[in-house]
């Protein structure tokens, strides 16, 4: 501790390389905590999704519809409890940047089906008797400001439900039980979008709840075979699958977003190393006097690293606290729909702090060495 | 009674192939409580033989035995906690950190001991006192003058109460009153607090304050005289 004020003064001597240093660490870390938290978003989706509950789209693309028939079929397979349905309805709210998941859904079955839907007894009776009642996430609420029994309209965003207005009275604001629902999202009675769509009886997809985990795969392979040749083949996957296969419809995620922290990382190591570098370079001399009065090498040494490692962590604070204020589902309004509601938390935090100090003490090591093997007659001579 | 024994030191400097000798057989023996002046041309090894004794430097060969030590076969690490014990060194151009007050130039060396806040601070405070500057202690170097400046530095130089004290042309840089300043300052601390000096020096009236003068020439000893007082 006795050494503190001597490495946050020569931290201070260049006060704007020190602030710019500090900066690109913080724009490292910012990233780096931000890109991670999407990651673990989709992780975490995939996680907390069911083992019991598969889920069948067309084996072409989910984009594509398949016939409602599909669900009394997946019904009557064997091992199949139960089955719902779902549909991507694609409207807009006011604004296309008013972007959140809604979902056209058989009511009672869904909500069956996804006790992670947290509804009062009251809320669930009056949506499942609205035929355009609907129900809202409580972090979507929250951002437009909506109350049970406000009026909702949206403009068809999908050409196949027409030109006209869709009108919705919220009867419920749910509560996500887990990451495998968001609260970002809306949801209403199929019924009400098929009745005005031009092609009627299809659905998005279908998810099946099975009763043995352990044969869910099964499953799936069977509900598949049922319509294997017909002109609706489909695909069935658990859940956790379909989860993780949305996210790598995005492409690999893991590695281009791994590939872009690592980039910044690295580039910010090099911009810190050469700022250190600078710093003991200018300071020759000085090391050589502190050597002259008896400072050891291992002092030098830990002196540059220590000076290296306040202003990374400096950076690290500053990145990390303004990934953790700004990047959350609520305050960006991204989440909703396929899209996981992610946020930097605190895992995030302690890894970019620990990512900053890795920097500071990386792009100190090299200057540091030279520091502490410095020649102290050779350094005072330069200066003689 | 011997302070510092040099025993037929050699020093020589090897640039490329070339071996370029600086001293040569250098023999000297300082005795405790001495103020020595070495004098000398440019490149006749004074600043050589000053580094040598404050074992930042090592000889070609020969012995260097300084307060009971032969510091030529001390490892790095053990070298550097003896010159903390026993060496204070005075730079021509002072060398103080720019960044550090006065006050925290002078704790420098006082941070290598076990010393608390409180005992570091008091012995800074009675530093910057003997040399006259307790009330610039909290002043930045660029605040201070040349003298000042090279008044902190010997306030550094003797904070830890070391064995002895090396000045390098201490007054090369200062005008002739703040010289005389620093000369007086020098010349108290051995004959009031009986510091050992070794001070090389260019200037003639800074060699006259010495209580004895060795002149070297070509990296040898040529002369030895001892010096009228002022």
């Amino acid at each position: 501790m006795k050494y503190l004020n001597l490495v946050l003064k020569s931290a201070r001597r260049s006060r704007r390389r020190t602030a710019l240093t500090v900066l690109s660490v913080a724009i490292a870390v910012f990233l780096f905590a931000s890109l991670q938290a999407v990651l673990d978003g989709f992780d975490a989706v995939a996680a907390a999704s069911s083992s019991t509950r598969v889920v069948t789209i067309r084996s072409t693309s989910m984009i594509f519809p398949m016939p409602m028939g599909h669900v009394d079929t997946i019904r009557s397979t064997p091992g199949v409890q139960e089955a719902t349905w779902a549909n991507w309805f694609g409207g807009i709210y006011k604004d296309p940047k008013n972007f959140f998941g809604q979902f056209a859904i058989d009511p009672e079955s869904y909500l069956r089906m996804y006790p992670e839907v947290i509804l009062s007894p009251d809320e669930k009776k009056s949506f499942v008797e609205d035929r355009t009642g609907c129900i809202v996430g409580d972090g979507l609420a929250k951002k437009y400001g909506w109350a049970l029994g406000d009026r909702i309209v949206l403009q068809p965003g999908i050409p196949v439900y027409g030109s006209q207005d869709f009108a919705f009275t919220i009867r419920g604001i749910y509560k996500a039980g887990s990451s495998a629902v968001d609260n970002q999202s809306m949801m209403f009675h199929w019924k009400y979008a098929d009745e005005r769509s031009e092609q009627k009886g299809l659905v998005g997809w279908i998810v099946a709840q099975v009763a043995d985990p352990d044969r869910a795969a099964q499953v799936a392979l069977d509900i598949d075979r049922r319509f294997a040749n017909s002109p609706y083949e489909t695909k069935t996957d658990t859940e956790k699958a379909f989860s993780a296969s949305f996210g790598k419809m995005l492409g690999n995620l893991n590695l281009l977003i791994g590939s872009v922290a690592l980039a910044v990382v690295i580039t910010t190591l090099f911009v810190a190393g050469n700022t250190m570098a600078m710093a003991v370079r200018e300071r020759t001399t000085e090391i050589a006097v502190m050597r002259t009065l008896g400072f050891p090498g291992a002092t030098i040494f830990a002196l540059v690293v220590g000076e290296g490692l306040v202003v990374a962590v400096l950076g690290g604070i500053l990145g990390s606290a303004l990934a953790r204020l700004v990047i959350n589902a609520e305050y960006l309004g991204l989440a909703g729909g396929f899209i996981p509601a992610f946020g930097v938390g605190n895992r995030n935090v302690v890894i970019g702090l620990g990512l900053s100090a890795l920097i500071g003490i990386l792009a100190a090591l090299l200057p540091a060495i030279m520091a502490s093997r410095l020649k102290v007659v050779d350094a005072l001579r330069r200066v003689a | 009674m011997a302070l510092i024994e040099l025993r037929d030191v050699t020093k020589a400097y090897r640039r490329d192939a070339i071996e370029i000798p600086v001293l040569d057989r250098v023999s000297i023996t300082v005795d405790e409580g001495d103020f020595l002046g070495l004098m000398g041309p440019s490149g006749s090894g004074k600043s050589t033989l000053l580094n040598l004794l404050a074992g930042i430097d090592r000889p070609s060969r020969g012995s260097v035995r300084v307060a009971d030590t032969e510091i030529s076969s001390l490892g790095e690490r053990a070298l550097a906690a003896w010159r903390a014990r026993h060496i204070g060194f005075i730079f021509q151009l002072y060398n103080l950190i720019p960044v550090l007050t006065a006050l925290e130039n002078v704790e420098l060396p006082l941070l290598l001991t076990n010393l608390s806040k409180t005992q570091r601070r008091e012995h800074v405070m009675t530093a910057l006192n003997i040399v006259g500057l307790g009330e610039r202690a909290q002043h930045y170097p660029r605040q201070l003058s040349g003298g000042q400046e090279q008044r902190v530095a010997i306030a550094r130089a003797i904070v830890t109460d070391p064995t002895l004290l090396l000045a390098d042309e201490p007054t090369g840089d200062l005008d002739a009153k703040s010289a005389g300043e620093v000369l007086t300052l020098l010349q108290r601390l051995n004959q009031e607090f009986k510091k050992t000096i070794v001070m090389v020096t260019h200037d003639p009236h800074a060699a006259e304050r010495a209580s004895h003068l060795l002149h070297l020439e070509k990296g040898t000893l040529v002369e030895q005289q001892a010096a009228s007082r002022a």
